[in-house]
C-alpha cells in the first residue's frame, strides 16, 4: 500500500486504511474525541517523567489544535472536524515521531463496502485513521499504520492511538576529556612506541642469540648495504646501536620522526599528544 | 539528518526511527552546540510568571497528608504556575493563552479588558490534589504537583465568567468536590457543574436574559448565581437560587433599588465557600458599603471612611471558616480595616471591631486554619497578625524588604500556630510589590523576590556600558590642542591614572589564579566596566506595564536598576514604538505610542525627561534613522504623517510609512531653509485582498565582510548587497496566498515577488532579513508545482538569497561602479538593476517565530537564524549553512560544491537539539529576540524577552578568536611544568654522554 501512496487519491486510501483499523466515534456527527496516548517503550520506559510542559498539536491548513499532556499521559483533543491533520508531540526531553490523522466521514470516503464494514447505521459518522508520517515527503506517501481503537474507559469517547517516542534529545555537547588513554589511541604515538620498542629491544634480543646465529647475523648485516651505510656513519659496523648518539639522533639524523609528527596529525589529539611529550 | 529520499520509500519507520535517534544523539557535525558546563556562565534565565493577580494567588497543600503547600497562581499575563514557598522556584508553568484546544485563538473577549476582575481564574478545592483554572473560553484541572492537565473543557461560544469549587458534595458523590463555571454565552447565562476527574458536565443550569452574569458562589446547601440586571449604568444585582443536586432554580432575588451599581466594578466581593457567603457593593462614590448575607432578600449598609477611593474585602474560603470578614478601605492618605462578623443563625452583620487607620497604603490578606480566621496586615514598615475575633495583635513583625522601601499591593499569608505553652505564629505572605515584584515575607524577613515585572516585555535594546566617555572626551581634547599642550595633558592623565595602580596590582595574582582555574573573574565591586571582548552590555527593557529595566548582560542578567516610566491603568498596556539607546549621551530615549517619551540614563536608570501618555493614539510607529545630528528616532504619525522637521533632525534616508488603508508610502525630506518638508517620493499598494503580515529589513548593525562568494571553481558570485531593500509579506486570506515582496525603499521598486499557496494566514508568519538574504516562515498545504501529485504539509521555511548577476564573475550591469541610483534608469534594456534571486524552502519539524538574524562585529562568523520554538519552548539556532538556497537537489554536490560547504537538499529540515541554544531551559513565551555584536568577532550577543527573559551568547562559527571553557589551562601549565622536569633532569645525562664521547679515542 505504501507503495502507492505516490498518487494523493486520499479518499480511496484512506478507505483501504480504514478498513484495516476501523474505529467508529460515537460523538455528534460533526467532531470527534481523539485521544493521543503515550506508552511506556524501550526508548521512554516510564512516560509519567515527562514534563508537564508537554503538547501536541494537530495541524492543518485553516486549523490548529493543541492539548497539554494529561494525567494519563495522553492528549485528549476534544471536536476534531474531518480532516487530515499534522500530529506533532513537543517535548523538551524526548522526540516523537510526526504521524497523519485522517478524520473522515464515512460517507464520503467513497467506499461502500468499507462504510458498511464499519458501521452502516451510523451515516455521517466519523472515522479515523492514523500513519507515520515523513517530514519533508509527499503527504501521500504514509509510513506505518498506526492502531486506531475506539475509546473504551470509562467517561472516554471517540478513538485512541499511540504516539511512538523515537529517542531522547542531547542538548549538550560532549566535550573532549583529556586522557591519557586517547593518547595512546593515537596511532602517531602507536608507530614511535613499536619504533622505540624495537630500538631498545633489538640490541638486547641479539645478545641473548646464542653465539652461532649471531655471527651468521652478523656476516648476513655486513652484507646488507644499508647496514654499510650506517656502519660508515658510525665507524662501528659490529655494534650500531652501542654507541649511538641520542643528541645527533634528535639533531638530524632521523628528521623524518618529528615532521611526521607535526605534519599528519590532525585534530585535537595532535595537540595533545605533543603536549604529553 | 536522517531525511528519506522519496525513491527510498520502503525503507519503514524503523529506519526513521533509528536515524533519528541518531541524529538526536550523536551529531558528527556540530552545530554551535552547547556545552554542559557553559549553562549559567555563558547565558541567563529568568523564569517568570507575570504579575500574580489578588484573586487567584494562593497557598494550596497539592497532597492532603502532607503539611507542605504551594504556592499557586495565575498571573496577569494568563500563565498559571506554581511556586515552592520556599526557595521560590516554579515547581510547574502551563500557559493557558495557548492552552486549551486552540492555540491561536486570540480573540477571548476578557482578556486584559480591564473590568476589575482581572482575567482568569484560578481555585483549588481543599484537600485536593488538583486546582482548576479558567481562562477565556476554557476550563482546566491540572494535577496539583505534576502540573499535568487532568481535563480540559472548552465552552465555544461562551466565555468563563466565574469558577468556583463546591465545598460540599451531596453523601453518595463520595468526598468528589465539583467545579462550577459561569459561562456566558452571548445572552445567556449557564452555569455548568462539571466533574473534577473528566470535566463532564453534571448538570447545566442556562437562563437566556439581557443579564450580565457576575459570580458565582456556593454554601451548604445551595448555588447562587450573581449577576447584573439592567442597562449599563443602572444596574440592579440579581442573585439565582439553584439547587446544588439538579442545578433547579428555587428562588430568585433582586436586591437594592434601580440604578443601584454603575457597573461590575462596584461589586467589591462575591463571598465564596464560607458558610455564610455574602456580596458586597458601593456606590459610585464609594460612600456606603452594602452588604448582602446570599440567599437573604436583606441588606445592611456601613459607612465608608471618608476620602474611600478603594475597598476589598477579605474573607476566608472554606467551609468550617468562622464566617468573618475584614472591609479593607483605601483612601488617599492611609487604610483602615474593619472587621464583620456574620450570624448564623440570624444572617445579620455585625462589626466587630475596627483597626486603627495607618498613614501609607497596606494590604490585608486572609488565611483560615480550621475554623480560625487570622488576618495578616502589611504596613510600609511592619507585617501584622490579627485574629478575626478580637482586635488584639497575635504577632508583629518589622518588615525589612530587601533593602529598597517597598509597598505591597496585595498578598496571600499562611499562618503555622506554633505548638507550645505560649501561643506563638508565623506567617508567611506572598506579596506583590509596586515595584512589580513578587516577594515572600516570613515573619518580616524577605525570603526570596521574583522579578515578575519583567514579564510583559515590549521591547528591549543592547547598551554599552557608558563609562569610556571621559577617556574619548580627553582624548578628543588632547586631538585638538597644540602639541606641546596635548603632551602635557597626557603626562597629566597617566600621572593621574596611578593612583590606580596599587588596585590594579592587588588584583594580578587573583586574576591570575582565577584565569588558571578557570573561574570567573570577580566582577568589579559594584562598578559596571565593559570588558575587552564586549560580552558586558547593558539591556534596557521596557515592559507593557509601563516600567523600565536595566539588565546587566554580562553578570548573568541581573536587574541593575528598575523604574517606573509612567503608571498604566491595570489592564492597559505602555505601547512602545521605539527604543534607542545613544551611546555618546549614555541614554536611552523611548517612545510610546500617545505621543509619550522617555528618557533615562542608560546605566541609573534615572529619568532625565518625560512626557506622559496622552489619552489618544497618536504615533503609528517609529524609526530610527540617520540625521544631520546623529542618529535620531522619529515619530511617525497615524496614517504614516510625518510632520515636517527642522533640517538639522530630517532624515537623510526615505522613511517607509504606512498609510490606513494598507499602503506602504516612502517620505522623504527636502531642506527648506532651516526647515524640512516631507514629500511622498512613492506609494506602495497592494492589489486587493492582500494584507501585510511580516515586514522585514536589514538590522541597522550588518556588516558585510565580503561582497562576494567564492564558489569552489575561485569563480565569484556577487552578493546583491542594497541597503535601502525591504521584505514585505502579505497575505490574501481567499485564495490562502502569501506573496513576498521585494523593495526598493528610495524607489519603491519592486526588486522580486514570490507566490506561495496554500499558505495558512491564521498560523504566524514572519520574514527576517540581513545581507544579501532573508527567510520567511509559514504553514503551507500545497501540491508541489513540478509534480502536482504529490503535496507537502507543514511549517516551512523559505530562504532567497541576492545576488547582483545569475553569472559568476558578473557584476550585472552596473559593473564595478562605486555608487548607483535606485531612481536613475541605467542605459540597458531591462531598465532598473534587479537582483538575480536563488530560493528554496525547506519543511521545519516544529512551526518557528521572533526570527532574528545573528550578529557579529565585522560579519566574517556565519549567520544563524534565532527562532523562538513557541511549541517546546527553546530557542534554536538554524545554521545559515543548513538553509542555503544552492544546496544541489537530486544529487550529491561535486567536490567543488562540497569545498565550497555545501551539502545535498533535503527538504526537510529537523530541529536539532544541539542546535537548541535554550538547551535544557524551559523559556517560556518569547516574544522578540534580539542581537547584538560583541568585540570579538565570533560571538553575537543574544537576548530574547516575553514572558521569560533569556540571554546567551552564540558563537556561530565557533570561538575562533579567545579560549572557550574547554581550555585546560591547567593541563597546559602541568605539561610546561613537566617538560621544564624533564629537561632539567635530563640535561646532566646529555652532558656527561657528550663528555663521556669526547674522551673516547676515536679508532
Amino acid at each position: 500500500m505504501q507503495l502507492t501512496a505516490f498518487t494523493l487519491l486520499l479518499p480511496f486510501l484512506s478507505s483501504l486504511a480504514s478498513a484495516r483499523s476501523p474505529a467508529q466515534t460515537s460523538s455528534s456527527s460533526s467532531s470527534t474525541t481523539v485521544t493521543l496516548r503515550i506508552p511506556p517503550s524501550h526508548l521512554l520506559p516510564n512516560p509519567h517523567t515527562l514534563p508537564a510542559s508537554t503538547r501536541a498539536t494537530f495541524t492543518t491548513l485553516g486549523k490548529a489544535l493543541a492539548a497539554p499532556l494529561s494525567v494519563a499521559n495522553t492528549f485528549v483533543f476534544r471536536n476534531v472536524t474531518p480532516g487530515s491533520y499534522l500530529v506533532d508531540v513537543h517535548c523538551a526531553t524526548h522526540a516523537f515521531v510526526p504521524l497523519r490523522v485522517d478524520v473522515l466521514r464515512a460517507v464520503d470516503s467513497g467506499d461502500v463496502d468499507a462504510a458498511a464494514d464499519v458501521d452502516g447505521n451510523v451515516p455521517g459518522g466519523l472515522r479515523v485513521a492514523a500513519w507515520e508520517t515523513y517530514r519533508g515527503n509527499d503527504w501521500g506517501n504514509k509510513g506505518e499504520v498506526i492502531p486506531v481503537t475506539a475509546a473504551s474507559g470509562p467517561g472516554e469517547e471517540g478513538v485512541v492511538l499511540d504516539a511512538r517516542a523515537a529517542g531522547q534529545k542531547g542538548y549538550f555537547m560532549e566535550r573532549s576529556q583529556f586522557s591519557v588513554l586517547s593518547i595512546f589511541k593515537n596511532p602517531i604515538i602507536l608507530l614511535s612506541l613499536v619504533s622505540m620498542g624495537l630500538f631498545f629491544g633489538m640490541p638486547k634480543l641479539i645478545e641473548n642469540m646464542d653465539p652461532e646465529m649471531r655471527a651468521e647475523w652478523e656476516e648476513r648485516q655486513k652484507e646488507n648495504p644499508m647496514n654499510a651505510l650506517m656502519g660508515a656513519a658510525s665507524g662501528q659496523p659490529a655494534n650500531p646501536i652501542g654507541n649511538f648518539d641520542m643528541a645527533a639522533f634528535l639533531a638530524g639524523s632521523s628528521s623524518a620522526k618529528p615532521d611526521e609528527g607535526n605534519g599528519s596529525g590532525s585534530g585535537k589529539g595532535k595537540g595533545e599528544s605533543k603536549k604529553k611529550r | 539528518m536522517h531525511l528519506q529520499h522519496p525513491a527510498s520509500r520502503l525503507s519503514l519507520s524503523h529506519l526513521l526511527a533509528a536515524a533519528l535517534t541518531c541524529t538526536l544523539t550523536y551529531f558528527p557535525q556540530p552545530v554551535g552546540a552547547v556545552f554542559r558546563d557553559e549553562v549559567g556562565h555563558i547565558d541567563y534565565h529568568h523564569a517568570l510568571l507575570g504579575l500574580p493577580q489578588r484573586e487567584t494567588t494562593f497557598f494550596h497543600r497539592p497532597r492532603r497528608d502532607d503539611r507542605a503547600s504551594l504556592l499557586y497562581t495565575l498571573s496577569d499575563l494568563g500563565i498559571l504556575g506554581a511556586v515552592h514557598p520556599g526557595s521560590g522556584e516554579i515547581v510547574w508553568r502551563q500557559d493557558l493563552r495557548s492552552g486549551g484546544d486552540d492555540i491561536y485563538d486570540d480573540d477571548d473577549e476578557n482578556v486584559g479588558d480591564g473590568d476589575g476582575f482581572g482575567l482568569g481564574f484560578t481555585r483549588a478545592g481543599e484537600g485536593e490534589g488538583w486546582i482548576v483554572s479558567a481562562l477565556g473560553r476554557a476550563v482546566h484541572a491540572w494535577d496539583a504537583v505534576s502540573g499535568r492537565n487532568q481535563f480540559s473543557v472548552r465552552f465555544d461560544n461562551g466565555v468563563v465568567r466565574d469558577l468556583e469549587v463546591m465545598e460540599m458534595t451531596e453523601q453518595e458523590g463520595g468526598r468528589r468536590k465539583d467545579v462550577l463555571a459561569l459561562v456566558e454565552e452571548g445572552a445567556a447565562t449557564v452555569l455548568r457543574r462539571l466533574n473534577p476527574t473528566d470535566g463532564s458536565v453534571v448538570w447545566e443550569f442556562r437562563e437566556v436574559t439581557r443579564d450580565v452574569p457576575l459570580q458565582v458562589s456556593t454554601n451548604v446547601e445551595k448555588v447562587f448565581v450573581v449577576s447584573l440586571k439592567g442597562t449599563a449604568g443602572a444596574y440592579n444585582l440579581k442573585v439565582t437560587v439553584l439547587d446544588t443536586l439538579t442545578g433547579k432554580r428555587l428562588d430568585e432575588m433582586v436586591l437594592g433599588t434601580k440604578a443601584d451599581v454603575h457597573g461590575k466594578k462596584d461589586v467589591m466581593f462575591v463571598g465564596a465557600n464560607s458558610a455564610a457567603p455574602i456580596l458586597a457593593w458601593t456606590d459610585d462614590a464609594r460612600q456606603t458599603l452594602r452588604v448582602n448575607v446570599l440567599g437573604t432578600k436583606t441588606r445592611q449598609e456601613f459607612a465608608l471612611p471618608p476620602d474611600t477611593f478603594a475597598v476589598e474585602i477579605h474573607a476566608p474560603h472554606l467551609i468550617q471558616s468562622q464566617p468573618h470578614f475584614l472591609v479593607h478601605s483605601k483612601t488617599s492618605t492611609g487604610h483602615k480595616g474593619e472587621v464583620f462578623h456574620v450570624d448564623l443563625k440570624t444572617n445579620t452583620i455585625s462589626k466587630a471591631y475596627s483597626l486603627p487607620m495607618l498613614p501609607g497604603p497596606g494590604a490585608f490578606s486572609t488565611s483560615s486554619s480550621g475554623a480560625s480566621v487570622y488576618f495578616t496586615r502589611i504596613t510600609e514598615d511592619e507585617v501584622i497578625l490579627l485574629s478575626s475575633q478580637s482586635h488584639g495583635v497575635l504577632g508583629r513583625w518589622p518588615l525589612k524588604i530587601g533593602g529598597s522601601k517597598a509597598v505591597a499591593i496585595h498578598l496571600v499569608s499562611e499562618v503555622i500556630k506554633k505548638a507550645g505553652p505560649e501561643e506563638s505564629y508565623a506567617v508567611r505572605s506572598a506579596a506583590v510589590t509596586d515595584a512589580d515584584n513578587w516577594v515572600l515575607i516570613r515573619n518580616g524577613e524577605e525570603l526570596w523576590a521574583r522579578p515578575e515585572g519583567l514579564t510583559g516585555g515590549v521591547t528591549a535594546t543592547f547598551a554599552e556600558i557608558p563609562d569610556r566617555e571621559e577617556l574619548a572626551k580627553s582624548l578628543e581634547q588632547e586631538a585638538h590642542s597644540s602639541p606641546l599642550q596635548a603632551y602635557i595633558h597626557r603626562v597629566k592623565r597617566h600621572i593621574h591614572d596611578l593612583q590606580y595602580l596599587p588596585a590594579y596590582l592587588n588584583s594580578i595574582p587573583s586574576r591570575v589564579m582565577s584565569s588558571i582555574l578557570g573561574t570567573d573573574v570577580a566582577p568589579t565591586a559594584g562598578k559596571l566596566v565593559r570588558d575587552s571582548f564586549g560580552f558586558h552590555k547593558l539591556v534596557v527593557l521596557a515592559t507593557k506595564r509601563g516600567r523600565v529595566y536595566g539588565l546587566d548582560a554580562g553578570n548573568n542578567g541581573k536587574v541593575l536598576w528598575s523604574t517606573r516610566a509612567f503608571k498604566i491603568p491595570k489592564g492597559r498596556r505602555w505601547d512602545v514604538k521605539g527604543i534607542q539607546a545613544d551611546e555618546s549621551s549614555g541614554q536611552t530615549t523611548i517612545l510610546g505610542s500617545k505621543d509619550d517619551f522617555v528618557v533615562l540614563k542608560t546605566d541609573t536608570g534615572d529619568i532625565i525627561d518625560s512626557r506622559a501618555p496622552n489619552p489618544e493614539a497618536t504615533t503609528q510607529g517609529a524609526a530610527l534613522v540617520d540625521t544631520p545630528s546623529g542618529q535620531q528616532l522619529l515619530r511617525i504619525g497615524p496614517d504614516g504623517k510625518i510632520e515636517d522637521l527642522p533640517a538639522a533632525r530630517a532624515p537623510s534616508q526615505t522613511v517607509v510609512t504606512r498609510t490606513a488603508d494598507g499602503q506602504l508610502k516612502g517620505v522623504i525630506f527636502v531642506a527648506n531653509g532651516t526647515n524640512s518638508r516631507a514629500f511622498t517620493s512613492w506609494v506602495f499598494s497592494l492589489p486587493k485582498g492582500q494584507r501585510v503580515v511580516s515586514i522585514a529589513t536589514r538590522p541597522p548593525h550588518d556588516a558585510v565582510a565580503s561582497i562576494g562568494r567564492v564558489l569552489g571553481d575561485r569563480t565569484v558570485k556577487y552578493k546583491y548587497l542594497n541597503p535601502n531593500t525591504l521584505v514585505l509579506g502579505a497575505v490574501d486570506h481567499s485564495s490562502r496566498m502569501l506573496v513576498v515582496y521585494l523593495l526598493d525603499t528610495v524607489s519603491g521598486q519592486v526588486l522580486w515577488v514570490s507566490k506561495h499557496n496554500g499558505i495558512d494566514a491564521s498560523k504566524p508568519i514572519e520574514c527576517a532579513m540581513a545581507e544579501n538574504w532573508f527567510v520567511c516562515t509559514y504553514f503551507g498545504q500545497y501540491a508541489l508545482r513540478d509534480n502536482s501529485a504529490q503535496s507537502l504539509k507543514g511549517y516551512q521555511v523559505v530562504v532567497a538569497d541576492l545576488y547582483e548577476s545569475d553569472k559568476p564573475n558578473d557584476r550585472g550591469p552596473l559593473g564595478d561602479a562605486a555608487t548607483f541610483s535606485s531612481l536613475d534608469p541605467i542605459d540597458v534594456p531591462t531598465g532598473v538593476v534587479l537582483p538575480s534571486v536563488v530560493s528554496q524552502s525547506y519543511v521545519l519539524s516544529a512551526p518557528i517565530s521572533a526570527l532574528q538574524v545573528t550578529q557579529t562585529r565585522q560579519g566574517i562568523s556565519s549567520r544563524q537564524v534565532l527562532a523562538y520554538l513557541p511549541e517546546s519552548h527553546g530557542i534554536v539556532g538554524i545554521p545559515r549553512m543548513v538553509l542555503e538556497p544552492r544546496r544541489p537537489v537530486g544529487r550529491d554536490p561535486t567536490p567543488a560544491e562540497a569545498e565550497e560547504g555545501l551539502i545535498r537538499y533535503h527538504p526537510a529540515i529537523e530541529i536539532d537539539p544541539k542546535s537548541v541554544i535554550t538547551h535544557e531551559r524551559d523559556v517560556l513565551g518569547v516574544g522578540k529576540i534580539i542581537t547584538s555584536p560583541a568585540v570579538v568577532e565570533s560571538t553575537s550577543l543574544v537576548f530574547a524577552y516575553g514572558v521569560d527573559i533569556f540571554g546567551t551568547r552564540v558563537a556561530p562559527s565557533f570561538l575562533f578568536d579567545i579560549l572557550g571553557k574547554g581550555f585546560n589551562k591547567l593541563a597546559l601549565v602541568g605539561t610546561v611544568l613537566a617538560l621544564l622536569a624533564g629537561v632539567v633532569t635530563l640535561a646532566p645525562v646529555v652532558k656527561r654522554k657528550q663528555v663521556n664521547m669526547r674522551w673516547e679515542a676515536p679508532m
